[in-house]
This record gives structure tokens, C-alpha cells and sequence, in this order.
């Protein structure tokens, strides 16, 4: 999956589930949008939906710190990246 | 030390019209809220009484994601109607926010719909992923304290929140309990209510304890039929209603629109049996509410009773009314109107009779064709009166035994 696959459903996800249109991929989410903590668990659950596995403990716990877009992707592409890891072992 | 204690907004979402012009237009004209029940695709088909107090008009929301994400059709409700109470009073947002006003709302068991949602993921689930479906804000939505924790959210309330879940007496407590927390210098402004949704398994629970009007599906606007002859029950509503509480001095000094003052309040418990109406124990309330408002019961001009039209409740509130009251008070039974909007009545009746008091008018009970002589020792209406209402006492009585008498005057 490229990196312009995954911001481009990070940004459907957004329009669908959270009422906001086009975000800066630098914006701080919870400053410009309101984004907040039941906010993050849903995106999570969108998340699993979208990778098609369940995302562990840890891995959610990793994603609490997470203020743009950009930090999304980056934490998308590094779950693909572990789990082919894992997978390769 | 005891403050006045005065209202300063209203709003309600009733079977009969939102806002005042709708519901005094109804009560005038005598219009019944009461339609046909809907097909639920659950439970519905298995319900004798077909009736049901109805919301049935569109109404525009304005409330942003951020609010909605936690709301569930109850808490729509209950924000409309405080978003309404709040413009009127037109209470500054820095004093709104300053945690010198509180919430008081309520509602029977939050979110039925929701709950029910919920619940239908537990059955229906057969693999682990179908659990997560249960959102991180369904608990929000459905919780039994969702009013009042939603209203505090929309509007940055930082006071007290009492949310009370006593069944038929959830918003006259809210109203009571809000009026007692100004009174006694605990917060300058409670905002009050309750709201329920609409909710086929209330049905169920007083269609299964044969309490609920089975003879007038066919016509429901022919029931329910508080204290008349041919009366068989309860007809169960949905609807919302909220009022803004100040202290006196505060409201007066800011200039506020005072609508009237809340003068007593009572609550106390039957202390046995959880369902059937008590004669000694709502007689007490009604007592204890006389005294707290420092009135004698001859003042009192107007009762909104709390009147269900099942065939013992309204035998046994005629005669407490009596036994305290005498026959000189009007009495009606504004669930005629409307069904029984159990945790939103005693909100919604308060407000129907500030409406009266405001107007000058008594609405009369509907359907009250011909009185039950079990019922005929109080002053019933029974077509509209041009009238000065100037002390209205009003009583709910909840399963629990939990009874409530609110006592508002007119403000001069």
C-alpha cells in the first residue's frame, strides 16, 4: 500500500466519520478540529477496519500521541511495516 | 438562609406543539397528541395498546459533530429545549460557564434506542469483530445520566449536575431539586428538566401490569381519559421540557423576563409497595408541599394532577386532592393532551401551567365526558375557562412510590 493510498482513505475516513473536509495534513487536529479522545477511539476502530486486522493493546496505546495527518500515516505505514516483519520471520 | 426562587425561561417539545404558541393553540382548541403506535420490527406487534403520545413534526437541529457524536434522540431533546431555554433568559455565556449555574435533568433510562442497538450486537454476535461494532460513545448516549451531562457539554456548564431517574417524578425533581439548590444559596441558576424518547418497551412494561388504554386504538385521540367513567389507562408520550431557575435578586438586578416564582417543593416516598398509588402517602406530599410554600390550600387556584387515567391512580389523587385541597382548586389532567411523557411530565406540566397562569386561561382535561363519581369530590374542567390563575400546584407520582408536588406562583 502506498503512502498516497493511505492518506487518501485517512481523508475519506475523516469526511465520512468525523464531519471534516480536507484537512492540512500538518494540522493539529485537536486545536483546528475539536478532534478529542472519543474521536481517537473511533479513528482507531477505523483504522482495523481499514487494515483488516485488530490493532493490539500496545499498538493503540502508541497511537494516543498522534496530533496531524501526517502522524496517522506515519503510524499506518509503521503497523504494515511491523506486521511484514513478523510475517517474514 | 432562604432565597426566592424564580423562572426565567421555558421551552417543551410536546405530542401537541413545540414551544408556547403551539402548545397554548392546542391546549385552547383541545387538540390530542395522541397517534396510532409505530411498527417497531421488535416488540410492538406483541402490544395490545396501539396508542401512543407522539412527536410526529420535523425539528431543526442545529448542534455541531462535536456535540451530536455523544447525543442519542433523547439528548436531542433535551439540548433543544435547554438551547431554547438559555437564548430566551439570554444569560451571559461567562456567567453560563462560571459554575454558578447548575443542571438538573433527567430521563427514565437514557437511550432505549441505543440500548437497544447495543443489545441487539450482544445476541446477535457471532464473532469478536462484530463486538467492537459497539461504538466508544454508545455508552455516552445510552447512559441514564446522558441529558444532563450533553447539556453541560453543548453549553460549558461547570455547576452542580443532579440527574435524577425516578420514573413519572424524574423532572419534577429535577425542577424541585434545582429550586431547592437557588433557594439555598448553592448556585444562582439551575437549568431544569427531563426528556424521554420515543420507547415501545415503556409501553410493554405497563401494557404486561395491564395499566395501559386498550378500548380507544381505533380513535386514539379518545384516550387516555383522566378521571372520566369510561377510562382504562395509561397512554405513554414522549417529549421534552426545560426551565431556567434564578434567585430573585440576581434575576431582577440583570433585568431578566421573570415568568413566574416556584414557591414550595416536596418529595417524600409511600415507604411499601413500589407500584400501587397510596392514598396516606401522596396526601402527605401534597401536605408537605402546602407547607413548604407557606400557602394555605384554599390559595392554591389550579392542581395539574398528575391524573394517568388508570381506573385507582385517579381515585386515589381525587381523594388526597380533596382531603387537602377541598373542592375549591380546578383540577386537570393535562396527560389528556399528551399521553404520559414519563421523566419529561412534570417539566412539561409545569410548563403548561405557567402557559395558563401567563395567558389567564384554564385548559380543560379532554376526553373527561363523564366524571367517574369515585373522582367527583374536586373541581374538574372540563371546557376552557377564562380564569386568573394565580397559585398552580403540580403533582407526579412515580413507580417506587415516589411522590412530588412543585407550587408556582404568578410573579408580581
Amino acid at each position: 500500500m502506498t503512502r498516497q493510498e493511505i492518506e487518501r482513505e485517512i481523508k475519506n475516513i475523516f469526511q465520512r466519520e468525523f464531519e471534516i473536509e480536507n484537512p492540512g495534513m500538518d494540522d493539529d487536529l485537536r486545536e483546528t478540529y475539536e478532534f478529542d479522545s472519543i474521536d481517537a477511539i473511533e479513528l482507531l476502530l477505523e483504522i482495523e477496519k481499514f487494515l483488516g486486522s485488530e490493532l493490539s493493546q500496545e499498538e493503540k496505546k502508541q497511537a494516543m500521541d498522534i496530533r496531524t495527518i501526517n502522524q496517522i500515516c506515519d503510524y499506518i505505514e509503521r503497523i504494515i511495516q511491523t506486521r511484514k516483519v513478523s510475517v517474514a520471520k | 438562609m432562604e432565597r426566592r426562587v424564580v423562572i426565567t425561561g421555558s421551552s417543551a417539545i410536546t405530542p401537541i406543539g413545540h414551544g408556547k404558541d403551539q402548545i397554548v393553540e392546542s391546549l385552547l382548541k383541545g387538540v390530542s397528541g395522541i397517534k396510532p403506535l409505530r411498527e417497531d420490527a421488535l416488540i410492538s406487534r406483541f402490544i395490545h395498546s396501539r396508542v401512543y403520545g407522539t412527536v410526529d413534526y420535523p425539528i431543526n437541529y442545529e448542534f455541531k459533530r462535536q456535540h451530536r457524536k455523544t447525543m442519542g434522540p433523547v439528548a436531542y431533546y433535551a439540548c433543544q429545549v435547554a438551547k431554547e431555554v438559555l437564548e430566551q433568559t439570554g444569560l451571559p455565556e461567562d456567567f453560563i460557564t462560571s459554575g454558578k449555574m447548575g443542571v438538573a435533568f433527567g430521563s427514565i433510562h437514557g437511550s432505549p434506542s441505543v440500548q437497544r442497538d447495543i443489545y441487539r450486537i450482544f445476541f446477535e454476535a457471532k464473532e469478536k469483530s462484530a463486538y467492537q461494532t459497539i461504538g466508544a460513545v454508545d455508552y455516552l448516549k445510552s447512559m441514564v445520566h446522558t441529558t444532563a451531562v450533553n447539556i453541560t457539554k453543548m453549553f460549558g456548564i461547570t455547576g452542580r449536575v443532579i440527574s435524577s431517574g425516578t420514573a413519572c417524578t424524574t423532572s419534577s425533581q429535577s425542577i424541585g431539586y434545582g429550586y431547592e439548590a437557588v433557594k439555598y444559596g448553592l448556585q444562582e441558576a439551575m437549568l431544569c428538566g427531563g426528556a424521554d424518547e420515543y420507547d415501545t418497551i415503556t409501553v410493554a412494561v405497563f401494557d404486561n401490569l395491564l395499566a395501559c388504554s386498550t378500548a380507544f386504538n381505533s380513535e386514539p385521540h379518545r384516550t387516555p381519559r383522566p378521571f372520566d367513567k369510561l377510562r382504562d389507562g395509561l397512554v405513554v408520550g414522549e417529549g421534552a421540557g426545560a426551565v431556567m431557575l434564578e434567585e430573585y435578586e440576581f434575576a431582577k438586578k440583570r433585568g431578566a423576563n421573570i415568568l413566574a416564582e416556584v414557591i414550595g417543593f416536596a418529595c417524600n416516598n409511600n415507604g411499601g409497595d413500589l407500584i400501587l398509588p397510596n392514598l396516606h402517602g401522596i396526601t402527605e406530599t401534597l401536605k408537605l408541599g402546602v407547607e413548604n410554600a407557606k400557602v394555605n390550600p384554599q390559595d392554591v387556584d389550579l392542581v395539574s394532577a398528575h391524573a394517568t387515567a388508570t381506573k385507582m391512580g385517579d381515585i386515589i389523587e381525587a381523594q388526597a386532592i380533596g382531603a387537602v385541597f377541598g373542592s375549591h382548586p380546578y383540577v386537570v389532567g393535562l396527560k389528556s393532551y399528551i399521553g404520559h411523557t414519563m421523566a419529561a411530565c412534570g417539566a412539561i406540566e409545569t410548563i403548561m401551567s405557567l402557559y395558563m397562569m401567563q395567558e389567564g386561561f384554564i385548559a380543560p382535561t379532554i376526553n373527561l365526558e363523564e366524571i367517574d363519581e369515585r373522582c367527583a369530590m374536586i373541581k374538574h374542567v372540563q371546557k376552557v375557562l377564562q380564569y386568573p390563575v394565580e397559585t398552580a400546584a403540580i403533582q407526579n407520582f412515580a413507580f417506587g412510590g415516589v411522590n412530588t408536588i412543585l407550587l408556582i406562583r404568578k410573579f408580581s
